[in-house]
C-alpha cells in the first residue's frame, strides 16, 4: 500500500521481498531457537550482515552520514516486509533507527560522523538502543558523572537491544543533581561493563536482547544534559508508525498463512474454508489486516507531510494496529488447529512476536494516558 | 400469586429454568463430604504448587527449549508420588474415590502455577474418562488397577486418550463430520480380535502413557457407523511411539504420534464396537458413538475450562504482583485508577470462568457422568466402606459380563437425549468461554507489565504460550461454539441444520 503511495519506494520494495525471500524466510525456525540449540551467534549474526551489506540500514539516516535519506515511508514499507517473514529482523533494524533517530534529534553530528560513515561492519554500524524502554518511565536509570573533561557511567540497563552484538550502545542515564535524563553513547567492549546471557523472551528471538551493568563505563554525551526527554519523545513520534509497521506486517504474515491452509486443509470432506465460521475469521482477519495498513500508510502520509498533529496520529494508530494484530495472530493460531501451535509452522511465532512488538517503547496504557493528556490537557 | 401448575407451566417453557439456573437447583443437593473432600483437593494442590509445580515451572520449560527432546519423566514421577494418577479413580475400582466435580477446583489450581503441569495430571482423566464411559468394568478394572500398581510400585502408569489422526481432528468429534471425513486408523475384525493400522498425532502424555484408548474404524468410509474403541498397551507388538512436536507452550506434557502397524489387539481389549452396541442397545451404532463422544468431553472440556480459568488465574496473579511491586511516577501503581479496573477485570473473569465450569460440572452431576456415583446413598456408601469391602466383594463381580451390561445400560440406553443435549452443551460453554478468559486475562497482564513481562523469568510470558492451546485442543472453541448451539439453543431453531451449510 505505501508503495501505491510513492512510486519510488518500488526499488526497495523488490529488493527488500528478494531479501526476505531468500535470506530469511529458509532461517525462520532455527533463528527463533535462539538462545538455545546449536546455533552459535555467527549464524545469527550473518542475518544482520546481510541486511548492513544491502545498506537498508541507513535508509532514514540523511546522505551526509552515507546514508539514503529516505523517510519513514520507506521504512515502514521495509519493515513490514521483513516482518511478514521474520519480524526479529524487523527489530534489528527498529532498533538501529531508534539509536539514529536519538542521535539526529540531538544534532549530534560529530557522533553520526563517528558512527555511520566510517564503520567497518554491522557490529559497527548497528548501535544497540533499549528499545523496549520508555527512560521516562523507567525505574531504574544509570547514573552518569562528569569528570570536567568526560562522562562516566554506573549502573543497570536492563533489555538493552543489540547488547550483545553491536559496539556502540545509546544508553539513558540521569546525570546527578539534573532533572529529567541523558544520553550517551558507549563502546560495549569498553572496560566496566558488563553483559549478561541472552534475556529468553516471548518473541522476535532472532535479535538478541541483554541485561548490562556499568561501571565507571566512559561516554560521550549525545546532545544536551537533561535533553533526553525531548529527543526521544520526538524520535519515537516517528518510530511508533515503524513498531506499527512491524505489526501490520505480522498480520499479512498470518492472515496469508492462514488463507493458504485453510484451502488445503480438508475436514467435514471439504476445505475448511469453506465453513462459513471459518470464513468469518478469516475475514475478520482480512478487515483488521487492512485496517492496520491504512493506519501505516496515513500515518506515514501525515508524518511525511507533516500534517497537523502528526505526532498525535502515529501514537493513537500505531496502538490501535496493536491491539489489532494481537487479535490476528492469535485467530491465525486457531484456523490452522493444532498444527498452528507447532514450531513447523509460522503461526505460533507470529502470536509471541505480535506481542513483543506491542511493547516497543514503552508500557501501552501509559502512551494511551499520554496521548489524552495532550489531547485534552 | 400464582398456582403452582401455572407456575411449572411458566418456568418449562424454554429456556427451561432449571436447566438456565443449575446451581439454585443441585447445589442444596450436594452431600456436604464433597465439600470437604474439595477442599483437601484444593489444599493439596496448593502444596504441591509450593513444593514442586512452582519451584519447576520455568526451569522446566526453557530446560525443554534446550533441548526440544527432553521430557521431563521425574515430573510425573513427582504426581505419581503425590497420589495424583489414583486421586480420582472411584473406590470401586481401587482409587481414592475423590469426586470428579473436585478435580476441576484442584486443576485450575495447579493450572494457576503452570497449565502444563496441570494438564501432565488432568490429561489422564480424559483417559480415564474415556475408558469408563466405553463401560466395560472388566476392562476398566484392569486398565485402574495397573495405575494403582504403578502409584503403589513408583513406576506412573497413565491413560491416554487418542483420537486426532493427520488427517482428522475436528472430524473425530462430531459423528456428522466423521461421516464424512478422511479418517485414517482402520481396525480389520480377525479371530480373536482385531487388527489395528495407521497413526495418531499430536496425543497428550503420549510418551508418557501405558495404557492408550484407541478409536479406529472398521470402514473408513463409514467411519461414523463403525468405531471401535481398542485399549492399547505400550509395549503391544505393532505399536510404536513416534516423535513428540515442537510446540508454542505447555512444553512439559508431550503431544506425542502413535504409530499401529499390524498391532493385534485381542477381544479382551475391545471396549466398543458395533456388534458390543447391538448386545445391548437398540439405538445405532453412530448415536452411541456421539453420545459417548458427547459423554467424555462434557467431563474433559469441564476440565480444560478450569485450565482457563487457571491461565486466567495465573495471569492475573502475574500483574498484581506486578502492579503491588511497580511504582509509576514515584506512586505504587495499584493506587491508579485504571489499573485498579483492569485487575477488577481480570479478577471477574477467573469468577465468572468457575461459575461456568461450575454449571458443567453440576450438569454431569446430576444430568450425565457422575449422576451414579453422585447420588447421595451411593456417594456416602462408596465413601465410607472400606477399601478391602470392594476389593474382595465387588472387584470379583466387575469382571462379569452382566456388571458391564448395567453399566453399559445406565450409561447408554438410560441417559435422556435432552440430558445429554444438556450437559454437553455446558461443557462447550465452559470450554470456550474459560479459555477465551484464560487468554484474555494474558493479554491484560502483558499490557500492564510491558517489558518486564515478555521475559522467560517474569512467569507472565509462558502463561500466554501455555493459554493458546486450550483454545485448540478438546474441540477448537468454534467446534465447542457450535455444539453449544447445536445442542441447547437449536431446539428453538427447527429451521437450523448442522454441518450441512
Ligand atoms: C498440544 C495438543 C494436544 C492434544 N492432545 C490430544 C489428545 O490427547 N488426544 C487427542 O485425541 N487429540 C489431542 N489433540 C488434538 C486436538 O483435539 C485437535 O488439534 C483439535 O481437535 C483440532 O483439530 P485439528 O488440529 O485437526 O484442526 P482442524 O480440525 O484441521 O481445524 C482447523 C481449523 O478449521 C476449523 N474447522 C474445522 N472444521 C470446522 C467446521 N466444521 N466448522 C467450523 N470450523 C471448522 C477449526 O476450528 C480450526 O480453526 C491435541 C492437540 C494439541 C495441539
Amino acid at each position: 500500500m505505501l508503495t501505491a503511495l510513492n512510486n519510488d519506494l518500488k526499488p526497495f520494495e523488490d529488493l527488500i521481498t528478494k531479501f526476505s525471500r531468500e535470506e530469511l524466510k529458509p532461517h525462520v525456525e532455527v533463528r527463533d531457537r535462539y538462545p538455545f540449540g546449536d546455533l552459535d551467534d555467527d549464524v545469527i549474526e550473518a542475518g544482520f550482515r546481510k541486511i548492513y551489506d544491502l545498506g537498508f540500514l541507513g535508509i532514514m539516516l540523511p546522505e551526509k552520514y552515507a546514508g539514503i535519506g529516505q523517510g519513514i515511508s520507506a521504512m515502514c514499507m521495509m519493515l513490514g516486509h521483513v516482518a511478514e517473514v521474520d519480524a526479529s529482523y524487523s527489530l534489528i533494524i527498529f532498533t538501529s533507527a531508534m539509536s539514529q533517530q536519538v542521535i539526529l534529534n540531538a544534532d549530534a553530528d560529530e557522533i553520526a560522523e563517528k558512527i555511520y560513515p566510517k564503520a567497518k561492519d554491522a557490529k559497527e554500524y548497528l548501535v544497540a538502543f533499549p528499545s523496549f524502554t520508555d527512560p521516562g518511565e523507567s525505574k531504574e536509570l544509570p547514573t552518569a558523572s562528569f569528570s570536567g573533561k568526560d562522562y562516566t557511567l554506573t549502573g543497570k540497563l536492563d533489555y538493552l537491544v543489540l547488547g550483545s552484538f553491536s559496539k556502540w550502545a545509546v544508553i539513558p542515564a540521569r546525570v546527578a543533581g539534573r532533572q529529567g535524563y541523558s544520553f550517551f553513547l558507549a563502546d560495549l567492549n569498553g572496560k566496566g561493563v558488563t553483559k549478561s546471557d541472552p534475556i529468553f523472551s516471548l518473541g522476535l528471538h532472532a535479535c538478541p536482547i541483554i541485561d548490562i551493568s556499568l561501571s565507571s563505563v566512559s561516554a560521550r554525551i549525545i546532545g544536551e544534559e537533561g535533553k533526553g526527554e525531548r529527543y526521544f519523545e520526538t524520535a519515537s513520534k516517528i518510530m511508533h508508525a515503524a513498531a506499527a509497521a512491524i505489526n501490520a506486517g505480522i498480520m499479512r504474515g498470518s492472515l496469508k498463512e492462514a488463507v493458504e491452509y485453510t484451502k488445503e486443509r480438508e475436514q467435514g470432506g471439504r476445505p475448511v474454508i469453506n465453513w462459513s465460521e471459518v470464513r468469518m475469521l478469516l475475514a475478520n482477519m482480512a478487515i483488521k489486516s487492512k485496517a492496520a495498513e491504512l493506519c501505516v500508510t496515513q500515518t506515514c502520509k501525515a508524518i511525511d507531510e507533516n500534517l497537523k498533529d502528526w505526532g498525535r496520529t502515529s501514537i493513537a494508530s500505531t496502538l490501535h494496529v496493536h491491539d489489532l494484530a494481537c487479535e490476528v495472530v492469535t485467530d491465525g493460531v486457531q484456523l490452522l488447529g493444532g498444527n498452528g501451535y507447532m514450531k513447523d509452522y509460522g503461526q505460533e511465532k507470529r502470536y509471541r512476536d505480535a506481542r513483543q512488538v506491542m511493547a516497543l517503547l514503552g508500557l501501552a496504557p501509559l502512551k494511551k494516558l499520554a496521548l489524552i493528556k495532550e489531547i485534552a490537557g | 400469586m400464582l398456582k403452582r401448575s401455572k407456575v411449572r407451566s411458566y418456568i418449562e417453557r424454554f429456556p427451561r429454568f432449571e436447566d438456565e439456573s443449575l446451581s439454585l437447583y443441585y447445589a442444596p443437593r450436594m452431600p456436604k463430604a464433597m465439600i470437604r473432600e474439595t477442599e483437601e483437593a484444593v489444599a493439596l494442590a496448593r502444596k504441591f504448587n509450593d513444593e514442586v509445580a512452582r519451584p519447576l515451572a520455568l526451569e522446566l520449560d526453557r530446560k525443554t527449549h534446550e533441548n526440544p527432546d527432553y521430557l521431563p519423566a521425574e515430573l510425573v514421577k513427582k504426581a505419581n508420588e503425590w497420589g495424583f494418577y489414583t486421586m480420582w479413580i472411584p473406590k470401586l475400582f481401587g482409587g481414592k474415590g475423590f469426586n470428579m466435580p473436585s478435580i476441576s477446583y484442584f486443576l485450575e489450581e495447579v493450572g494457576s502455577a503452570c497449565v502444563g503441569i496441570a494438564n501432565v495430571i488432568g490429561v489422564h482423566y480424559l483417559g480415564m474418562a474415556a475408558c469408563m464411559m466405553l463401560s466395560n468394568t472388566r476392562i476398566i478394572k484392569k486398565v485402574m488397577s495397573d495405575v494403582v500398581e504403578g502409584e503403589k510400585t513408583g513406576e506412573p502408569c497413565l491413560i491416554s486418550y487418542c483420537i486426532t489422526e493427520p488427517t482428522a481432528g475436528t472430524d473425530v468429534e462430531e459423528v456428522d463430520l466423521e461421516a464424512k471425513g478422511r479418517l485414517g486408523c482402520h481396525a480389520r475384525k480377525v479371530a480373536g480380535g482385531y487388527i489395528l493400522n495407521g497413526s495418531k498425532i499430536f496425543i497428550s502424555n503420549g510418551h508418557y502413557s501405558t495404557w492408550n484408548v484407541v478409536y479406529a474404524y472398521a470402514d473408513l468410509k463409514r467411519g461414523a457407523d463403525t468405531k471401535v474403541a481398542l485399549m492399547v498397551k505400550r509395549g503391544m507388538k505393532g505399536f510404536s511411539l513416534g516423535t513428540h512436536e515442537n510446540k508454542m507452550g505447555q512444553r512439559v506434557c508431550p503431544a506425542s504420534v502413535l504409530n499401529f502397524e499390524d498391532c493385534f489387539v485381542p477381544d479382551e481389549l475391545v471396549a466398543m464396537d458395533p456388534d458390543i452396541i447391538k448386545s445391548f442397545t437398540k439405538r445405532s451404532p453412530r448415536d452411541v458413538n456421539m453420545q459417548h463422544i458427547d459423554y467424555v468431553f462434557s467431563i474433559s472440556r469441564a476440565g480444560v475450562g478450569a485450565f482457563g480459568i487457571g491461565a486466567a488465574r495465573g495471569a492475573f496473579e502475574a500483574a498484581l504482583k506486578y502492579a503491588n511491586e511497580t511504582e509509576i511516577d514515584g506512586k505504587p501503581m495499584v493506587t491508579y485508577e485504571w489499573v485498579q479496573c483492569r485487575l477488577a477485570e481480570m479478577y471477574a473473569n477467573v469468577r465468572l470462568g468457575r461459575l461456568a465450569y461450575t454449571e458443567a460440572n453440576l450438569a454431569n452431576q446430576h444430568r450425565g457422568a457422575y449422576n451414579l456415583l453422585q447420588m447421595k446413598p451411593i456417594y456416602y456408601y462408596l465413601r465410607y466402606l472400606p477399601g478391602s469391602y470392594f476389593k474382595k466383594i465387588i472387584a470379583p463381580l466387575l469382571d462379569k459380563p452382566i456388571a458391564t451390561w448395567i453399566l453399559s445400560k445406565w450409561y447408554i440406553d438410560w441417559q435422556k437425549p435432552k440430558d445429554q443435549h444438556l450437559t454437553t452443551g455446558l461443557a462447550s460453554m465452559a470450554k470456550f468461554s474459560c479459555t477465551d478468559f484464560g487468554v484474555r486475562n494474558c493479554q491484560m497482564a502483558l499490557e500492564l507489565m510491558g517489558k518486564d513481562g515478555l521475559r522467560q523469568d517474569s512467569g507472565a510470558e509462558k502463561i500466554i504460550r501455555d493459554a493458546k492451546l486450550l483454545q485448540i485442543y478438546e474441540g477448537t472453541n468454534q467446534l465447542n461454539r457450535i455444539n453449544l448451539f447445536k445442542s441447547i439453543v437449536a431446539p428453538t431453531c427447527p429451521k437450523a441444520t448442522f454441518f450441512e451449510e
